[in-house]
């Protein structure tokens, strides 16, 4: 209003700006180190590193501990996308259209595991699979990180499907098409970006859970991030930030593909 | 158009959801709820030798749980990492969820980015890599010795400080959103109107902003609280032995001791009394109780 205030809000315009990329820095820092300690060349961890080499790289893939986390970890990946996309689209759609006692019950119980303690529901289904398990450990992790991605799928198919004119869908149904020829040809290409996005983010989900995925490991079957936890129990090893650094690679990935398909924006909005 | 047949159209679409429904609801209650209730009966068996367990309907694992001065310790000690992290956690992604609702294009799209990515990596690369920095022989006591605001190098991790530090940088994420996706709905007229009014920019943030944004703060409490009570990663990796929380000992008495009863019983008065606390935060942040939606 006066003279005196340009300057003063000039000073908090910089603060503030100087402030949030403080906090990005520090946000974005150990995700550079993974990077950086990925190519390092000594023993021990250090960053920044003295040296530079392939040498972890080429340790992680001679490796066959680490080549079955990965296969490990994908079925599991794979298997978890699939099932809580399949189960969250189709209970999404359902809500959408419905308003019974049951479809006003279950989104906040899908999204209850979501607000517990990983450690908990990882002991919960520990006892449970003990008793009436598979006895398939790819299933019982499955299982448990479907609980985790199936309430995101969820959450973000009601936010797509709320932007669905749903007058479309009954058109195709007076016209005498079958539910699921309407469903296929005029539901599913208006949605089809938010199904790709919860898939992908379901994936990744899956991919870096760890707490649930350490409760149920077996001998045979562990993810990459519990082999990862465990080496890191007996030696900080570079090995770890390579692991790491395809891990944090596939997450960019996943989130450009979905900034592509939608916006970032978007996509912060439904997470 | 006959009634006759909207209504029969209307049935017919019901019966479609509940066919739609009967999958995921059939999927949560075989490994959501009834896992829940065999953890509640577990927790009611008699504790046998290390690996076994008596069935029984007995409350003496609660009774031990409750008597042992060294649960005590644990509960205490992750209540007090929660209350830290959280107000931590929250206060700084309060102020960056501003900054990202406030920014637009490509500053926009990177704060946001940088939200998204820690959010989708796991918490075993979020703890470690925060080891190299915060060590004696580390970069944060590199830079504190160099600019001479310390003397000597300070032990930040492992420790109280790393632990802290590490809980803050898994739940920070989460809190951001949370409070983003309310702001993300605000209209920045108010804000303006505010300012012309001629309340100074600080005072328009905690007046107009704040208020408006205390759903998602109050979501990003009980997340952060959550999962900070419960922390098993930052303080196994970035801890030393005093930093013990109950969600370790839980793992240990499960995978190591093979403890079920007593496990499940101190898990089930940890969700108790997380619950308990956060109803309160959730009262006092939006004067009722109820109402999240979107984590």
């Amino acid at each position: 209003m006066s003279e005196v205030e340009l300057p003063r809000e000039r000073v908090e315009d910089a603060l503030f700006r100087a402030g949030y990329w403080l906090v990005f820095a520090i946000v974005m820092l150990p995700i550079v180190v993974v990077f950086v300690t990925s190519f390092q060349q000594g023993e021990y961890l250090t960053f920044p590193p003295q040296e530079f080499s392939l040498r972890w790289y080429g340790q992680f893939f001679a490796s066959a501990e680490w080549l079955s986390a990965v296969r490990d970890s994908i079925v599991i990946g794979v298997g978890a996308s699939v099932l809580s996309t399949a189960l969250g689209v189709t209970g999404s759609l359902a809500v959408q259209r419905s308003d019974s006692t049951l479809a006003r019950i279950l989104p906040p119980l899908i999204l209850l595991p979501l607000l517990l303690p990983p450690v908990v529901i990882g002991l919960t289904l520990l006892i449970y699979f003990n008793r009436v398990g598979f006895g398939s450990t790819y299933l019982n992790i499955i299982v448990a990180h479907t609980l985790w991605a199936t309430p995101l799928v969820f959450f973000v198919m009601q936010s797509v499907f709320a932007r669905f004119d749903w007058d479309l869908r009954d058109a195709g149904m007076d016209l005498g098409a079958r539910p699921s020829r309407v469903f296929y040809h005029v539901v599913l290409p208006n949605v089809r970006s938010g199904v790709v996005i919860s898939a992908v983010v379901a994936f990744i989900v899956s991919l870096q859970e760890f707490i649930m995925a350490l409760f149920l490991k077996s001998y045979e079957v562990q993810t990459v991030p519990v082999l990862a936890w465990t080496s890191l129990q007996s030696s900080l090893t570079p090995l770890v930030s390579v692991v790491s650094a395809f891990l944090v690679a596939i997450s960019i990935l996943g989130v450009l593909v979905s900034a592509v398909l939608m916006n970032i924006e978007w996509l912060a909005e439904q997470l | 158009m006959s009634f006759a047949w909207l209504g029969e159209r209307i049935k017919r679409r019901d019966a479609g959801s509940v066919f739609l429904i009967a999958p995921l609801a059939a999927f949560e209650l075989v490994f959501f709820v009834v896992p829940f209730l065999i953890l509640v009966r577990m927790s009611l068996n008699a504790n046998a030798d290390p690996g076994f367990y008596q069935p029984a309907w007995t409350l003496e694992a609660y009774r031990a749980v409750l008597d042992s001065g060294l649960y005590r310790d644990l509960v205490v000690f992750s209540f007090e990492l929660g209350v830290i992290a959280t107000v931590i956690a929250v206060s700084l992604a309060l102020f960056y969820a501003y900054a990202a609702y406030r920014a637009d294009g490509l500053r926009k799209s990177l704060l946001l980015f940088s939200i998204i990515l820690p959010l989708l990596t796991t918490l075993v690369v979020k703890t470690y890599a925060w080891r190299p920095l915060l060590s004696p022989n580390g970069v944060l006591n590199d830079v504190l010795v160099g600019v001479g605001l310390i003397g000597s190098p300070i032990q930040f991790a492992p420790g109280i400080v790393g632990t802290v530090i590490g809980q803050v940088y898994i739940v920070f994420p989460y809190a951001v959103l949370s409070i983003y996706s309310v702001l993300s709905t605000m209209d920045w007229d108010t804000v303006e109107a505010a300012r012309d009014l001629g309340a100074s920019r600080p005072r328009s943030f905690l007046e107009v902003v704040v208020p408006e944004a205390l759903p998602g703060i109050a979501v990003a409490t009980v997340v952060s609280f959550a999962w900070s009570v419960g922390a098993y990663a930052a303080p196994s990796q970035l801890g030393s032995g005093a930093q013990t929380t109950f969600a370790m000992e839980i793992e240990s008495l499960m995978l190591t001791q093979f403890d079920y009863p007593t496990g499940a019983a101190f898990s089930l008065l940890m969700l108790a009394a997380m619950l308990v606390v956060s109803l309160g935060v959730m009262r006092l942040l939006t004067g009722s109780v109820g109402g999240v939606e979107g984590v």
